[in-house]
């Protein structure tokens, strides 16, 4: 039986790569048809944001990315509630919030995990 | 299941430590190395914050020697095999990148 | 145990060099390195073109050493490699670029492999940031 990876994504999605490096890590794992987890945590929720513009600084819309994890089948997406209420975000359509309490339980289940 | 988390972050300019404390876990247990030592600086809020929290707390040998920083009693300095088997002992290991 | 080792940090940051030391430390203890995969800024600890300044430790040498002398399996990540400009003498020619900054024993992959170290390992340990 395979083992679990659950990927945490910390950053919001242009401070750098790593939003999109995260990402990458999971639909990789999806193409092999792996248990694999992504957390949107901390500054990762505004990935979830909505209407954002990424033209407008000339980066990647990781929205298409966001939109393939289904299709590469990761079913598993979470987001902090916690996270999100210090942001003033409510809650996205494409990932499930968790509470603290949650995630921890959460963490627990998967074999391996991945934060950055 | 018990996972060791592995913050090497200043806790005075960053979160991970704070949110790494947020979701920890009843049987988890915590690294400092690097700049993540600095936990340990006496009477702080984070060193206040990490006895308070109650889980096993570990620190990297080097780095709290090479910054003075005192290892309190709730706390073990580990030198690396220690580390090595820190992270056999605990089901996975999970590093703040 | 059989461990995989990520790294996400250049050969100047501190968990460069720590992960190295923990390295060392998991061959000494009789465990054994399934793969080393080199991801984010961490292609930057493979590149051969470093020079550390005299009075400093080498890092990315002393990787090199170790990953030869255990005949160990270092990959890096093509695609962090590749948008950080680390290429390999393959990709330099592929992309018409000036400079070759990775050599053996260094390999340039894909994420597929650092999968295939998390299911192959009973460990796995990332190094990053400081």
């Amino acid at each position: 039986m395979s083992k679990s990876l659950l990927v945490i994504s910390r950053q919001a999605p242009w401070s750098g790569p790593s939003a999109r490096e995260a990402l990458d890590i999971v639909l990789a794992g999806g193409a092999f048809d792996l248990p694999i987890g992504l957390l949107f945590l901390d500054d990762g929720v505004f990935q979830l944001a909505p209407s954002q513009d990424a033209k407008a600084v000339q980066q990647k819309d990781l929205s298409a990315n966001l939109q393939a994890l289904s299709l590469f089948g990761i079913d598993d997406v979470f987001a902090c509630s916690q996270s999100m209420a210090e942001r003033g975000l409510t809650s996205p359509a494409s990932a499930q919030t968790l509470s603290g309490e949650q995630i921890s339980q959460m963490i627990d289940r998967y074999d391996q995990v991945i934060t950055l | 299941m018990s996972t060791l988390h592995v913050v090497s972050h200043s806790p005075f300019t960053d979160g991970r430590l704070n949110s790494c404390l947020r979701l920890c876990g009843a049987h988890d247990a915590i690294l400092l190395c690097g700049e993540g030592a600095y936990a340990l600086q006496t009477a702080s809020a984070p060193c206040q914050a990490l006895q308070a929290k109650g889980l096993k707390v570990f620190v990297l040998a080097e780095d709290s020697q090479a910054r003075n920083l005192p290892v309190p009693a709730w706390a073990q300095s580990v030198d690396y095999p220690a580390f090595v088997q820190l992270s056999i002992d605990y089901d996975k290991v999970n590093t703040w990148l | 145990m059989k461990f995989a080792i990520a790294l996400f940090s250049p050969a100047h940051a501190p968990s460069s060099r720590r992960a190295l030391l923990f390295a060392q430390a998991a061959l000494a203890g009789g465990h054994e390195i399934v793969r080393l995969f080199f991801y984010q800024d961490g292609v930057y600890s493979a590149s051969n073109n470093i020079v550390a300044p005299q009075d400093e430790q080498d890092i990315a040498s002393q990787w090199r050493a170790f990953v030869r002398e255990h005949q160990l399996d270092g990959v890096v990540c093509i695609a962090a490699a590749l948008r950080r400009g680390v290429l390999n003498a393959e990709e330099a020619t592929r992309y018409q670029r000036s400079a070759v900054n990775l050599e053996a024993p260094w390999a340039l992959s894909g994420l597929g492999q650092l999968h295939d170290a998390v299911q192959a390992a009973d460990r796995l340990i990332c190094f990053g940031g400081p």
